[in-house]
């Protein structure tokens, strides 16, 4: 049969040509998992234009971006007055866990407390941090409008109806929830005056 | 490499309680396989192959492709809006989608010389008769999800393909209406139609990997031919499946991808012959192609069906020069297999090879007087090679055959 | 004698090849008849065809499947956003380059609606050649049966809807050259906007094949070697 020389250049044959198998297979899987990706076209839609002056004082809008539903606040003055006073009972009062809970504006206390370029105007991300239902915007403070699904300490904002997390009016986390983090804020800027580009 | 693998401790784990280690060794390692294989036992082996393929560059097709014939903007439909999605903005999109067109020919190239090879070398043959027959269901059912398949892209040549063919089934007496609209489901190829052909196009291949796996299962259990055609003995004659014939296969799996690559990367409407031109025009049922014919595969069929000129007896001949495939292996009766000891049978096959070439020829052309002849001789030819099988032992002289391999 | 099957089987498919690249060869060329042209993909040509397409075709015809921000996106046309910005208007970019000339207005103009040309040359026999010599086939009917500016040498029954884009019919000799240049640019842009991805692939492909090459080489090496075993 075959002699040792032989049996070495064999194995090497079979190494070479396993290699080089694996690395067709592995040049082949690249098209095809790239292909589940996003497209080319729906990657270029992921901005929207939202004129936020059409949103009435002390009312929410949603929105939608790249697909995921988005919160627009006009936050009253006395909605604004309920952000403060709470901290302690905050996750992230200042929002610095991760980067998607920040923005490059966010340069002064005041914005990363308010969370909003002007500060009335509020723009996130409307998916619960948890597991990314929508949550229910509850503004008024108190159990009055809201019954016990609200703690008693309650100072308006949201509350999660899949699994009962709080966030307050900054959507900033309220300790207790099972949510890890704020809601998210996506890049955005103002156009013009009352326009956003968000994305 | 085999045997490393078959010495883990995972792998005992899992032969205990599959007994993984003798199907892998009664199957692979230690399945015997005739030595005197020449490469046109190649073909089976690449034929699974492209199977697979279809079957992964379709799964991720179908991600994107929309079975809508709704109409859009510039006469285009949502159906024909996709695959150019696919083309233009998805990902490597261009790759999936012709590693999938130039497939679905590539398929009938290795199955057609597979199945030629086994004509050739009487593989068809006793003790081989159902591994023929299934082999026939699989080439069926190929043409089908073809058929289907042909029709997505919802293009000119989808359109009127898929009107002339579901027309042929009307041809058939009584129940031929009624089959025509179930097919359709209308009055004419539309919306439904482009649904149900698209459910179908996914459902037959997963038949076919079914139908596949009962092919291996009956070729493991009578064993493969081989070129002499004579029985061996399983001891002395054949050699294990694994490492010669999985490197054999592989080698031959090297060169295949070459020929495919570059259709694939180079030429991937093979001079209309793969992707039709009038398949770039969307779908207009109130005007036919000037010219319209299968695609080059299902050509020597629709010769066939042109050659006679009553609609009823074409299409019968049609559907009987495939069905008569089922019969071939009780038409022929001589004792010996391989035509290379049978010189009668020998001119005969090739002549019959000779007339699909012709046959798949005329298809493709225009009609016209003289490849209406053509056509014609070789209709008969290809008929005449069934009618004359079952006489050509009484008087074909044998070669005397060989002691062994 | 085993090798007899083997040139059998090459033999029929080599026939087979033959007949069928035949009518194939034939069809490429439109019977022979087309005018043939340079078709390039360098950006000077792919630009100007461009501009030939949005100022000229794009007056009847869309390329909906050739959207705005594709003219940024491909790399071969590569134009800048503010060029885009431009051409679009208050278009938005994943618009397709779509006509003001409305299917009810054309028909009542010219009779039909004018095909869209995202994938034009892959829906004609002879591709970017049958798009230059339509640009450049308006004559004299010779017959004198259809009117000027109507007679196209080379579309099929020559009475063509489309009025000369051109003015290929009356330009004086000084302008051939430019009308020609015209016409080749154009027909390259539509070939490529018809399959973006060509010069992708076959630069992919190249790498594929030469790949492929080794990989074969490879295996045939190991075939041999393992089947040294074997004793015929």
């Amino acid at each position: 049969m075959t002699d040792k020389a032989d049996h070495s250049r064999r194995n090497f044959l079979y190494v070479a040509a396993g290699g080089l198998g694996a690395v067709a297979a592995g040049a082949t899987a690249v098209p095809f998992v790239g292909s589940m990706f996003p497209a080319a076209d729906t990657l270029a839609a992921s901005k929207t234009e939202y004129d936020v002056s059409t949103v009435v004082e002390g009312q929410l809008v949603v929105i939608q971006w790249q697909g995921k539903p988005v919160f627009v606040v006009n936050r009253t003055a006395d909605m604004l007055n309920r952000v403060k006073g709470h901290d302690d009972l905050l996750k992230d009062p200042m929002s610095q866990a991760i980067d998607a809970v920040q923005a490059e504006w966010m340069d002064t206390d005041e914005k990363r407390i308010y969370r909003a370029i002007k500060p009335e105007i509020l723009i996130v991300v409307a998916s619960c941090t948890h597991l990314g239902c929508i949550p229910l915007f509850k503004p008024t403070s108190g159990r009055e409008d809201w019954g016990d699904s609200v703690p008693e300490n309650w100072a308006g904002g949201w509350h999660c109806p899949c699994h009962g997390s709080f966030y307050d009016l900054s959507a900033r986390v309220v300790n207790g929830s099972p949510a890890p983090q704020n809601l998210h804020v996506m890049p955005y800027k103002y156009k013009t005056d009352s326009v956003v580009l968000i994305g | 490499m085999i045997e490393k693998m078959m010495n883990t401790r995972l792998f005992h784990w899992v032969d205990e309680r599959t007994q993984l280690g003798s199907i892998i060794k009664s199957q692979l390692t230690e399945y015997p396989v005739p030595k005197n294989f020449n490469y046109m036992w190649n073909f089976g082996s690449l034929a699974l192959l492209v199977l697979v393929l279809q079957i992964v560059t379709g799964i991720f097709l179908v991600m994107y492709y929309k079975p809508s014939a709704e109409l859009t903007y510039g006469g285009y439909t949502v159906a024909f809006d996709s695959v150019e999605r696919i083309m233009r903005d998805i990902n490597f999109g261009w790759l999936i989608r012709y590693m999938h067109a130039v497939g679905a020919s590539a398929f009938f190239v290795v199955v057609y010389m597979h199945i030629g090879r086994g004509l050739y070398y009487g593989s068809y043959k006793g003790p081989r008769e159902l591994l023929w027959i299934i082999g026939v269901v699989i080439l069926l059912i190929m043409q089908g999800a073809a058929f289907f398949g042909y029709l997505l892209p919802w293009g000119q040549m989808s359109f009127w393909g898929a009107t002339v063919i579901t027309n042929l089934f009307g041809a058939l007496p009584v129940i031929g209406e009624y089959l025509q609209q179930l097919l359709r489901g209308g009055f004419a190829v539309g919306d439904p139609t482009l649904n149900r052909f698209f459910s179908l196009h996914y459902l037959f291949p997963l038949l076919l990997a079914a139908i596949v796996g009962g092919h291996i299962h009956a070729l493991h259990v009578v064993h493969s031919n081989n070129p002499e055609g004579i029985d061996i003995d399983q001891e002395k004659e054949t050699i294990p499946f694994h490492p010669y014939y999985t490197v054999k296969d592989a080698l031959g799996v090297g060169v295949f991808l070459l020929g495919y690559c570059y259709f694939v990367f180079f030429n991937p409407e093979a001079w209309g012959y793969f992707i039709e031109v009038d398949n770039f025009v969307p779908a207009n049922n109130l005007q036919t192609p000037a010219h319209i014919a299968p695609v080059w595969y299902l050509t020597p069929w629709y010769t066939i069906l042109r050659t006679f000129e009553n609609k009823l007896i074409g299409v019968l001949m049609m559907g009987g020069s495939l069905a008569i495939l089922f019969v071939l292996p009780f038409l022929d009766r001589s004792k010996v297999r391989s035509a290379r000891y049978r010189p009668v049978f020998r001119q005969m096959v090739i002549l019959f090879f000779v007339s699909v070439v012709v046959l798949g020829y005329c298809g493709h052309s225009a009609p016209s007087a003289t490849l209406k002849i053509v056509g014609a001789i070789a209709t008969s030819v290809y008929f005449g090679f069934f009618l004359l099988l079952p006489f050509v032992h009484k008087f074909e002289k044998t070669k005397p055959l060989p002691e062994g391999i | 004698m085993k090798e007899v099957m083997m040139k059998s089987m090459r033999l029929s498919l080599i026939a087979g090849l033959l007949l069928m690249l035949a009518p194939a060869m034939a069809s490429a060329s439109g019977g022979g008849a087309l005018k043939h042209t340079e078709i390039t993909f360098d950006n000077e040509t792919l630009r100007k065809g461009l501009t030939v397409f949005t100022d000229v075709c794009m007056g009847c015809h869309a390329a909906k499947y050739l959207t705005y921000r594709n003219l940024m996106a491909y790399p071969e046309l590569g134009l800048s956003r503010e060029e885009v910005d431009e051409l679009r208007g208050d278009k938005g970019l994943l618009e397709g380059l779509i006509t003001e000339l409305s299917p009810e207005d054309a028909t009542e103009s010219y009779g039909k609606v004018p095909p869209d040309l995202s994938v034009i040359t892959r829906a004609r026999r002879g591709g970017g050649n049958y798009i230059y010599s339509l640009l450049t086939g308006y004559e004299s009917d010779p017959h004198g049966k259809v009117e000027d500016g109507n007679y196209n040498a080379y579309y099929p029954g020559n009475r063509i809807a489309m009025p000369d884009p051109l003015a290929w019919f009356e330009h004086d000799e000084s302008e051939t050259a430019d009308l020609e240049e015209q016409a080749r640019a154009v027909s390259s842009f539509l070939t490529f906007i018809g399959d973006p991805h060509q010069l992708e692939r076959q630069r992919i492909g190249i790498w594929v094949m030469g790949f492929l090459v080794l990989l074969t080489f490879v295996l045939w090496l190991l075939k041999r070697e393992v089947w040294k075993d074997v004793k015929h």
